[in-house]
């Protein structure tokens, strides 16, 4: 009578393929992606929030996501890296400036001096770039092989042994120039 | 001699948080899957009308943003996407340059270009009240917006990183302005639409249609 197609004036929600692939892609790869997540921020918000972002981005773009587990999590991996890498040089200057007010606190316990000796390590990744953080990650903690994070990065292995060596040395290097108080000898 | 892998598995803060509460992967999950049904397929405005109501609703602590925009030809100029019950409402950040990731938008009222960010920072979920409230000018209006306390939780954390950047107001995907942040925003802001009062009246109805 009114012209209007059925669904235009239909009163609940139909369904939609795209928010039912999403909300599989959510449950299959939200704890995985926020355990990555957390190992590249400082804080837990920070890293719910990455994960939102991620897959709000998915949201956008569900028709574009190769279908397959491996595929999948490989593009939401890389654009929760990519995502941080936008935020990661957005605040590099801040970070600099916290940086050399926390140099400046001192220790008062045992238990302050472990707090003060992780947070210098975690704080030391977050000199790294993203993405070279995101393979120290995979390989250290999350027991990856080297193809297996090249395949998840789109890259080749040698490149994944690269951003390894250069990542450990970095690391290395910063933490001895904060002045080894927690990790002189390291 | 402790290896980097020993550093940092110990530094590892996975191992030293509690687990993830599950209310927070159901927010999450509950905004992305809002997201999808808004996004760009043309049938996302009748998912908006029936979406289900966010759970968390609490009061907040106020404080106020007023933001001074200038014209009005929006309003009077019969947008299309002004739906009759429910309007879109989102801010995000925006910059006066383009960067990639960052979309092109014409601000309404002004005529001006942003760039907007991807990330939205609230949305029709975020809002515990919108009211009408008198304009600058007599006989025009505004809306006043309350957040919830999720939503001028994100407020907070998203403008404090950002002060001296620009924060966009969209009503259904449109900037009706953009200005810059001079200190970091609570839980109230203030759309200064120039608004007649039954199009404020509109809005601020529609606002809180989830």
């Amino acid at each position: 009578m009114s012209g209007l197609p059925i669904a235009d004036i239909l009163p609940v929600a139909l369904p939609d393929p795209s928010a039912d692939r999403l909300s599989t892609l959510f449950d299959a790869h939200y704890e995985r992606l926020y355990r990555l997540a957390r190992r590249l921020v400082p804080t837990t918000d920070a890293a719910g929030d990455l994960v939102q972002d991620t897959f709000l981005k998915a949201a956008r773009a569900v028709a574009s996501i190769p279908i397959g587990s491996t595929d999948e999590e490989a593009w939401l991996v890389r654009v929760l890296i990519n995502l941080r890498r936008d935020e990661w040089r957005k605040t590099a200057v801040r970070r600099r400036h916290q940086e050399e007010a926390r140099r400046s606190t001192r220790v008062c316990s045992d238990q302050e001096a472990v707090f003060v000796a992780r947070a210098t390590v975690w704080r030391a990744l977050d000199r790294l770039t993203p993405r070279r953080r995101a393979v120290l990650v995979m390989h250290e903690l999350e027991g990856l092989t080297i193809p297996a994070i090249a395949s998840l990065l789109g890259v080749s292995g040698i490149t994944v042994r690269w951003h390894l060596s250069k990542g450990r040395g970095d690391l290395a290097r910063v933490l001895r120039s904060h002045g080894g108080e927690s990790h002189g000898k390291r | 001699m402790e290896s980097v892998r020993d550093m940092l598995r110990d530094a590892d803060p996975l191992r030293h948080e509690p687990p993830r509460l599950e209310e927070e992967r159901d927010g999450i999950r509950r905004a992305v899957l809002a997201a999808a049904s808004e996004a760009p397929s043309r049938s996302s405005m009748r998912w908006r009308i029936n979406r289900t109501p966010a759970a968390l609703l609490a009061a907040g602590a106020v404080s106020v943003l007023s933001v001074a925009v200038l014209g009005s030809k929006i309003w009077s100029g019969g947008s299309a996407t002004l739906h009759a019950a429910a309007v879109r409402f989102e801010m995000r950040l925006a910059d006066t340059a383009f960067s990639p990731g960052l979309r092109e938008a014409r601000i309404a009222l002004t005529g001006g270009v942003v760039y907007l960010h991807q990330e939205i920072i609230v949305t029709n979920d975020d809002i515990s009240d919108s009211q009408v409230i008198d304009g600058e000018r007599p006989s025009r209006f505004g809306v006043a917006v309350t957040l919830n306390a999720a939503g001028a939780e994100k407020m907070r954390r998203a403008t404090a990183r950002h002060v001296g950047e620009l924060i966009a107001m969209l009503i259904d995907g449109e900037v009706i302005t953009a200005p810059r942040l001079r200190s970091p925003i609570g839980a109230s802001a203030v759309l200064s639409c120039d608004c007649t009062k039954a199009e404020a009246e509109r809005i601020a109805n529609g606002m809180r249609i989830r």
